[in-house]
């Protein structure tokens, strides 16, 4: 097999894995090549409206395992192929060296054991470290069932480690993913978490949840990440859109992946990482998803209409983000610039803030950006609605609106 | 009012402007000397500074922040720059480091745009820049909208410490050449000519980059437009893996 057709095998089937992020590490270059940068860094876009930052391969698609949502369970026939140690490193230093990339994002199918294939994980990255020199950024699967000491090693060696929950129960894990089970990913979070420092994983780490597969709803989903980042520091939870590449009766046949569920489900998990929101707040047993039309903030807000409209002038830090259109970028500029004039609505336009959704949700120095008559649940929502820009093809509802 | 000229360096425009703002002269226009077009009414004013006190002096009153503020805009191909710089290191020495709050003056806000446009534009060059391997060095090409290859050399001589790079812009005939110990910068003609044979991997790595490229691609959420909105047209041209879309 050519290095071609293994990389077109062996990056076709680590694309449905949605982390590419290379932010979170200051690794310098000490003796070598490369380095990472603190911001992470896109290096191109795919067809998808992805950002491309890393080479993101499997070093096998070969797996003992059968997990049913997966392309590459052993009960499929497909091609499989394998990268020697020595292909990804070359593969690595030539995409680095041109620029293409930020780094390598490395994970596997399972052969032979889980032992044996973070073994052959460790070599591969210690061989990329040692003999090529490479600083760059690195990002590892950590293989579920796989000894501590081994991950302890791989930590090392790496900026940030992942071990995919997928589904986000523990009764879905164990009807498609059975050879798999929860506390085997635990174990892999909890032995990161209590040995992170700046020469272990100093991205941390992340995981991902497939949307879709199962019968979740948000709030279930949404109740998974808060309680990962609580217990684990996670940095990131990734949502990935179920895209059916199996056809099995455990799972649910669909046309479209549900790319808006995702994105709200982003939305959210965004509220809760820099927003100061609780789960509890957005999603409840009698509202248990989000709305489709709406995202999750302006959807809060619109169901909190007492809270507003905000005295831009006056309200807190906190106050200000829960306002729809304005992120902690802006409520800070907003919070350290009104100390030395009182802000107009035309001086949110000068600060860079957008005014698109939040004039609704406002007032500047007492006044409306209107008449006060169009302050009303129904109107907003609807105007809402009407500006989102959002393709809206794949909701996979009925847009109830229009049929008003 | 009268029209300023400078020589087109950045400290020459500093002094200039600080000179203006010390002796209360307000400037009708600023312009480098080869950019202005001379009129019928104004005789334009060439001010032959001693540039490095000025600038001493500027520094006691304004921080390093505002200084590389002005400097992004200095880089910036926005027309009325000079007098934007003008504006803004005048509200800086009034306003000290407050200023970057005080974006309801006009010129403030403009300022802070502008240069955060030419960081913005610093950064995504960081990731959209490609280098083709050559015989004996890397070379990259790029056609920036701001004059960004003085800020970004410093990452790539970081990053790539022990092999020898070049990096053209080929908007504004300027090279950058690294030679493992420092950066150089030339104008087109200072260069005697660069041999382009390519690497004989060259081809192959390019190959499996668009191959990757084109494979990581998930058909189901295709969406052109979130592409072509992070990762603008007007870059294509130097990113190998648009070449075939
Ligand atoms: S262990 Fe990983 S590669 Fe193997 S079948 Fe399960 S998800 Fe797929």
């Amino acid at each position: 097999m050519t290095l071609k057709e293994k990389l077109i095998i062996l990056s076709d089937s680590a694309k449905y894995d949605a982390s590419c992020s290379s932010s979170g590490s200051t690794r310098r270059n000490s003796n070598g090549v490369g380095n990472a940068a603190y911001s992470g860094i896109c290096h191109t876009f795919s067809s998808d409206g992805r950002c491309v930052s890393l080479l993101k391969i499997l070093m096998t698609n070969a797996c003992i395992f059968d997990c049913k949502y997966c392309i590459n369970r052993r009960s499929n026939d497909v091609k499989r192929a394998l990268f020697t140690p020595e292909e990804i490193c070359e593969i690595t230093m030539n995409f680095y060296k041109r620029n293409y990339i930020e780094g390598l994002f490395l994970s596997s199918g399972i052969i032979k054991s889980p032992d044996y294939t973070m073994e052959k994980i460790i070599e591969t990255i210690s061989l990329l470290r040692y003999k090529y020199h490479f600083n760059g950024y690195i990002h590892a699967k950590a293989i579920p069932g796989a000894s501590e000491y081994l991950l302890k090693k791989l930590g090392k060696l790496v900026d940030r480690l992942s071990a995919n929950i997928e589904l986000p129960s523990d009764s879905s894990l164990k009807l498609l993913a059975p050879q798999k089970n929860v506390d085997k990913i635990s174990t892999i979070m909890d032995t990161v978490k209590k040995n992170r420092s700046k020469s272990f994983t100093p991205a941390g780490q992340s995981t991902q949840m497939i949307i879709g597969a199962s019968k979740e709803t948000d709030l279930d989903i949404l109740g998974k990440s808060e309680h990962l980042y609580n217990t684990y520091d996670l940095r990131r939870v990734f949502y990935s859109a179920y895209i059916p590449v199996n056809k099995d009766n455990l799972l649910p046949s669909i046309e479209m992946p549900p790319l808006v569920r995702e994105n709200r489900l982003y939305q959210a998990d965004w509220l809760l990482r820099f927003y100061n929101y609780k789960v509890d707040n957005l999603l409840d047993k009698n509202n248990p998803n989000f709305n489709v039309l709406i995202d999750p903030k302006a959807d809060w807000a619109l169901r909190h209409m007492e809270e507003f409209p905000k005295e831009i002038n006056k309200a807190s830090y906190y106050d200000l983000l829960k306002i729809p259109g304005i992120g902690p970028k802006s409520a800070k500029r907003i919070v350290s610039s009104r100390k030395y004039f009182k802000i107009e609505f035309k001086d949110l336009k000068k600060m860079g803030i957008s005014l698109k959704r939040a004039k609704y949700f406002i007032l500047c120095n007492g006044k409306y950006f209107t008449n006060m008559e169009i302050f009303n649940k129904r109107f907003i929502e609807s105007n809402l609605i009407l500006e989102n820009k959002e393709p809206i093809k794949n909701v996979g509802v009925q847009l109830s609106l229009f049929n008003e | 009012m009268n029209d300023y000229l400078y020589d087109g360096t950045y400290s020459s425009l500093l002094g200039l402007i600080y000179t203006l703002i010390k002796s209360k002269t307000i400037p009708n226009v600023i312009k480098r000397e080869d950019e202005y077009i001379s009129n019928l009414f104004m005789e334009p004013i060439y001010l032959k500074l001693e540039n490095k006190e000025l600038i001493n002096s500027l520094k006691k009153e304004v921080s390093m922040l505002v200084l590389y503020t002005a400097y992004y805009i200095y880089l910036s191909n926005v027309n009325n720059k000079e007098m934007i710089i003008y504006g803004f290191i005048k509200n800086a020495i009034k306003y000290k480091n407050t200023v970057f709050y005080r974006r309801d003056i006009y010129v403030v806000s403009e300022a802070i745009r502008i240069s955060n446009q030419v960081k913005g534009e610093a950064h995504r060059m960081k990731g959209f820049l490609r280098f083709k391997k050559m015989k004996n060095f890397y070379y990259a090409t790029i056609e920036p909208t701001h004059n960004i290859i003085w800020i970004i050399t410093r990452h790539f001589k970081d990053r790539l410490k022990d092999e020898c790079w070049i990096i053209k812009d080929s908007k504004r005939g300027v090279y950058a050449i690294y030679d493992l110990k420092k950066v150089t910068y030339l104008q087109e003609n200072d260069i005697i000519k660069l041999n382009l044979d390519l690497s004989d991997d060259e081809t192959l790595f390019e190959d499996l980059w668009k191959t990757f490229f084109k494979t990581v691609a998930i058909k189901e959420r295709e969406n052109l437009k979130c592409q072509m909105n992070h990762a603008p047209k007007k870059y294509w041209n130097n990113m190998l893996e648009m070449e075939d879309l």
